[in-house]
């Protein structure tokens, strides 16, 4: 009779049990380790063995269902509370047009872009990242490039000088004294970009600067042509813009290279652009650095980054880019 | 230099190409053509001729020869006519070369390239006439003239001046009755010497520059500018015309020291062909007539002791050396017609040429220069790309490289924006930076710097960086209103200083945090360091012997020394408030200084780990009271050594100074973590190691700890 009469209050219980709180209530209530049925189940010991197997049974039977039940009262109150959740979700709208929370984020330089990717597109060519000072002496800046002292070619670089003049020590104004560095310390065949920043006694504008950036190339080896520079060249200038370009050399004049040239660059049928200066490396520039010029020959190339960055990102000053200017820094 | 189209057509037989075509052509072959202008019926073009064309080309006829090669056309000479030397009345005039000074001889320049040529005046010939008449010259010199921009004077000036730019060869005019003693007397300068030349300048000159002294004075600054004494006048009535040779580096040198030049000082810097000299007097006399000048030849000065090293050179071509460079088949014949155009002479041996060059083609002096010739008539655009044939070897990899670009992510990881900035600094960063006498002597110094502004070199990237924060607070102002407002800016570069008599140079990287506290940039460089798995640094308080940064730059009580294995390897801290108030900068600004070459030396891809033990850990809060000076780390090592191996870590939460705390002391508050690997620690065992710990910190008496 007590059986019964808990499993009616039990049962009772469960269905009335609304959220999941109330429902483990209940469970303890019959269940736990003081519940009414527990405590039943508990005094079985203290019946006679005939007594003992009629409640035993009703008894246990009755945990089994209670246990049931409650498991499958369980389930159906998570269903009915993910509904009312989801009743409750649409009440509690955001404003989908707010902005979200701003966290901070962080930019990278463009010309650190543009050097990054210059340099990954080189290193799949089998280029050697190099680099060298940018206080240099008049040897490594002119000399061993074949620029002599007191020739007129030498006005083609407006030098910084250091105090004292006659030590001889300026600021480099191009990364060609990383060829001379490199090849001093490395044998041919080779393959090497410099890129590095280099500086110009020039006044400022729109489009110059007086420190700004170059990367420099060189590769020497047994059979090096005019015809392979340009496949390196277009190959570097495709994958950089990331579009079919087209190239042309000019005649130009550099001391350290002969033929020497300027190369421009267009897309589709676009103006040509002029984008460096290179050549084949000169003779006496491989004197200088303990080649034997005939058993050798290279081609050098010198492109300013800043341009590259420019026109990749199309931005009109390269001003800018020395600005320090965060609304500016902050787009990239 | 200007070239006029109708000028040029002169020297061309046939139909010049039109003049756009003709710009294009040059473009492609020979120069650039910097700027082109119709004038008239004629087209005026500004041509950038290179460097090492200026020999040759800095002239009409020397233009046109290159035009005639490209486009294939036949060339046609002005006429010349041979000097004739006719009896006069006029004294005879003596010139006298002076030997060069050795320090002229070992300037190296082209004389020293070129051999055979370290004499001041390689060449020195003149013509003397007798009875000339000044008058204006006819129209088409005028025309000619001012087409490209030179001004008519007279016709003896104007002959001087058509002949330079017909011919590339400088001459000189001067009064013959004006030189006295009928001597002339060619010789460098001795430093201060003054002159004034045509234009009424007086230049006082600097050691070594040519000058042209007569009997009493100086009458010439020899191969730049005339002088004013010896200047013709309309009551000129003899002349000595002069087509000299001057040595290359002397005038560079003097015209680059006295900063002023003119178009002969620029073809003499260039070196000319001595051998032009003459060709050009034969010009000009056949142009006297012409130009209504008259009168006749007295006398002709020829000296020009060592016309043998002038001499035409010989290169031999291989045909092979010509299409291995540029990378295209050429045939011999195509080769031969092509040098031909150009004036050389060309005969045929078994696959290679024998090339006699024409000598005002000083550019010319081996296989190379040649195969530049052919390859730029030919064109380079009919070169087609192709892949070099060399091994597949891996580019080795610049590690130092790879590190950069993992540092410079942490830092945009971390929110910070890079900037570049320029390499120097200047007067108004000596005041705001307050740079003491001493610390300017270390600084490298620009011999001639853009302006006062950017007269040193930087010793350290934190000036200029805060700088952009003076510059970008009002705007982090706007942009950050929403949240606390702040700027994360840094860069890696350079920076230079003397140092034992040397220029030493360092690789760094500087980074800021406005309105950021002295923890928050040290949390900053512990991520940094962590990311390059350096984990020995340590953090020294600020020393006024530290070497590596000036110490008005930094907040003297929140500023450390960062050390790793003993050696200092940067600094960071609080921006000092005296440079704050400088630069009007309102909020602290935390700033980092790290030399980068010894924190790559350090960096390791080693990582190693402790793996997770799979039993829970129990913790255990602690506060301290210590005096204010106490350091964190001091409190850590004492509770570190007491509990030994199974407190896996010990964590501050809460540093607190202030209100409700007695003067002088500050709470410290840490979590301790205990763990084993083998086994759940009871709380009990956690209760008497934490007590361990708590006896030891309670050893010194000055640490209290609050329960």
């Amino acid at each position: 009779m007590v059986i019964f009469a808990l499993k009616n209050s039990a049962l009772e219980a469960i269905e009335r049990a609304q959220n999941l709180a109330e429902l483990e209530t209940s469970y303890k209530a019959y269940l736990g380790k003081k519940g009414e049925l527990t405590l039943i189940l508990r005094s079985l010991a203290n019946l006679n063995e005939a007594e003992r197997k009629v409640q035993g049974k009703e008894a246990n039977d009755l945990r089994n269902l209670l246990e049931k039940r409650f498991a499958e009262r369980k389930k159906e109150i998570q269903r009915e509370e993910i509904v009312i959740q989801e009743k409750l979700a649409i009440r509690e709208h955001v404003d989908v047009t707010a902005p979200g929370k701003r966290l901070p984020k962080g930019h990278t330089h463009p010309l650190t872009l543009a050097q990054t990717k210059a340099e990954e597109i080189f290193q799949t060519m089998g280029f050697t990242v190099a680099q060298g000072p940018e206080i240099e002496t008049e040897w490594y800046n002119f000399d061993a490039l074949n620029i002599p002292a007191n020739h007129p070619a030498r006005d083609m670089w407006d030098t910084f000088w250091l105090k004292p003049k006659n030590a001889g020590h300026l600021l480099r104004t191009h990364t060609s004294p990383v060829q001379i560095r490199y090849m001093e310390k490395h044998n041919p065949p080779l393959r090497i970009i410099a890129p590095g920043r280099i500086f110009r006694y020039e006044a400022t504008d729109a489009s110059h600067e007086f420190n700004f950036y170059q990367l420099e190339g060189l590769m020497v080896g047994k059979e090096v042509s005019v015809a392979n520079f340009k496949a390196i060249i277009e190959e570097f200038y495709r994958q950089f813009f990331g579009k079919p370009v087209a190239i042309r050399l000019r005649p130009s004049y550099f001391p350290f290279t002969e033929p020497s040239f300027e190369v421009d660059m267009r897309w589709n049928k676009g103006a040509w652009l002029e984008m460096m200066g290179a050549g084949i490396v000169h003779p006496n520039v491989f004197r200088a650095v303990g080649y034997i010029p005939a058993e050798w020959r290279g081609f050098a190339f010198g492109m300013g980054l800043d341009r590259l960055a420019m026109m990749k990102y199309q931005i009109p000053d390269i001003r800018l880019l020395y600005s320090g200017d965060l609304r500016f820094l902050q787009q990239f | 230099m200007l070239f006029s189209y109708n000028w040029l057509q002169e020297y061309i037989k046939g139909k010049l190409p039109a003049p756009v075509k003709l710009a294009e052509l040059l473009n492609m072959h020979a120069f650039e053509v910097e700027g082109m202008q119709k004038k008239g019926r004629d087209t005026i073009f500004d041509i950038a001729v290179l460097p090492n064309r200026a020999h040759d080309c800095l002239s009409h006829t020397g233009m046109a020869r290159e035009i005639a090669a490209i486009c294939k056309l036949k060339l046609q000479l002005p006429k010349t006519k041979q000097i004739k030397v006719q009896k006069g009345r006029l004294t005879p005039l003596k010139v006298k070369i002076q030997p060069a000074s050795p320090k002229t001889t070992s300037q190296g320049g082209p004389a020293s390239q070129q051999g055979g040529s370290g004499e001041l005046v390689p060449r020195y010939s003149a013509l003397v006439i007798e009875g000339v008449s000044i008058k204006k010259s006819p129209k088409w010199v005028v025309d000619y003239l001012e087409a490209v921009g030179v001004n008519s004077i007279n016709n003896v000036v104007d002959l001087t001046n058509f002949i330079m730019l017909e011919t590339g060869q400088p001459l000189h005019a001067f009064d013959y009755e004006q030189i006295e003693g009928r001597t002339m007397n060619v010789r460098e300068a001795k430093e201060g010497e003054k002159l004034e030349t045509l234009d009424n300048q007086v230049f006082s000159l600097p050691e070594g520059a040519l000058v042209i002294e007569d009997a009493k004075r100086l009458i010439d600054l020899a191969g730049i500018k005339g002088g004013k004494v010896s200047a013709i006048s309309l009551n000129t009535q003899n002349i000595v015309l002069q087509a000299a040779n001057f040595n290359a580096v002397a005038i560079y040198r003097t015209k680059s020291q006295l900063k002023y030049t003119t178009q002969a000082a620029d073809m003499y810097a260039h070196q000319i062909d001595p051998n032009l000299a003459m060709e050009a007097l034969e010009r000009a006399y056949a142009l006297c007539a012409e130009l209504g000048i008259g009168g006749k030849i007295a006398q002709v000065v020829d000296l020009y002791p060592k016309s043998a090293s002038w001499r035409i050179k010989r290169i031999t071509l291989d045909m092979q050396f010509v299409s291995s460079i540029l990378g295209i088949p050429l045939s011999q014949k195509e080769a031969k017609r092509i040098l031909e155009s150009l004036d050389c002479q060309v005969a045929l041996a078994k696959n290679r040429l024998q090339v006699t060059c024409p000598t005002r083609r000083l550019d010319l002096t081996m296989q190379e220069d040649l195969v530049e010739e052919i390859g730029r008539i030919v064109g380079y655009e009919t070169i087609p790309a192709a892949f070099p044939i060399a091994p597949i070897a891996p580019p080795s990899k610049n590690t130092e490289l790879l590190w950069l670009s993992k540092i410079r992510n942490a830092f945009k990881g971390l929110g910070f924006t890079e900037v570049y900035n320029h390499s120097f600094i200047g007067d108004k960063d000596f005041s705001t930076f307050a740079y003491s006498a001493a610390d300017k002597a270390k600084l490298v110094e620009v011999e001639n710097p853009l302006s006062s502004e950017f007269s040193h070199l930087r010793d350290s990237l934190l000036e200029n960086l805060v700088k952009n924060v003076r510059d970008n607070q009002k705007q982090a102002r706007l942009a950050e209103s929403r949240q606390a407002e702040t700027i994360r800016i840094f860069e890696t570069g350079n920076t230079f200083r003397q140092h034992k008599g040397k220029f030493a140079e360092f690789n760094m990287l500087g980074a800021l945090i406005y309105n950021g506290s002295f923890y928050e940039i040290k949390g900053v460089c512990d991520f940094i360091l962590n990311s390059l798995g350096i984990s020995s640094a340590w953090y020294d308080e600020y020393q006024a012997t530290s070497e590596e940064s000036r110490a008005e730059m930094w907040h003297k009580g929140k500023s450390a020394e960062i050390k790793v294995d003993g050696e200092e390897i940067g600094f960071l801290g609080e921006i000092s408030s005296r440079v704050n108030t400088a630069l009007k900068i309102s909020k602290p600004v935390g700033a980092l200084h790290l030399n980068l070459e010894k924190l790559i030396l350090l960096a390791s891809e080693e990582i190693s780990y402790r793996a997770p033990s799979r039993f829970p850990a129990s913790t255990r809060d602690i506060a301290i009271l210590v005096p204010s000076q106490t350091k964190v780390a001091e409190v850590m090592n004492a509770m570190t050594g007491a509990g030994g191996a199974l407190v896996r870590d010990i964590d501050l939460f809460d540093m607190y100074e202030g209100e409700h705390l007695a003067q002088g002391k500050k709470n410290l508050a840490f979590h301790i973590i205990y763990e084993s690997a083998e086994r759940t620690l009871t709380s009990k065992e956690v209760d008497t190691l934490h007590n361990q710990i708590i006896k030891a910190v309670e050893e010194n008496p000055e640490w209290e700890v609050r329960k």
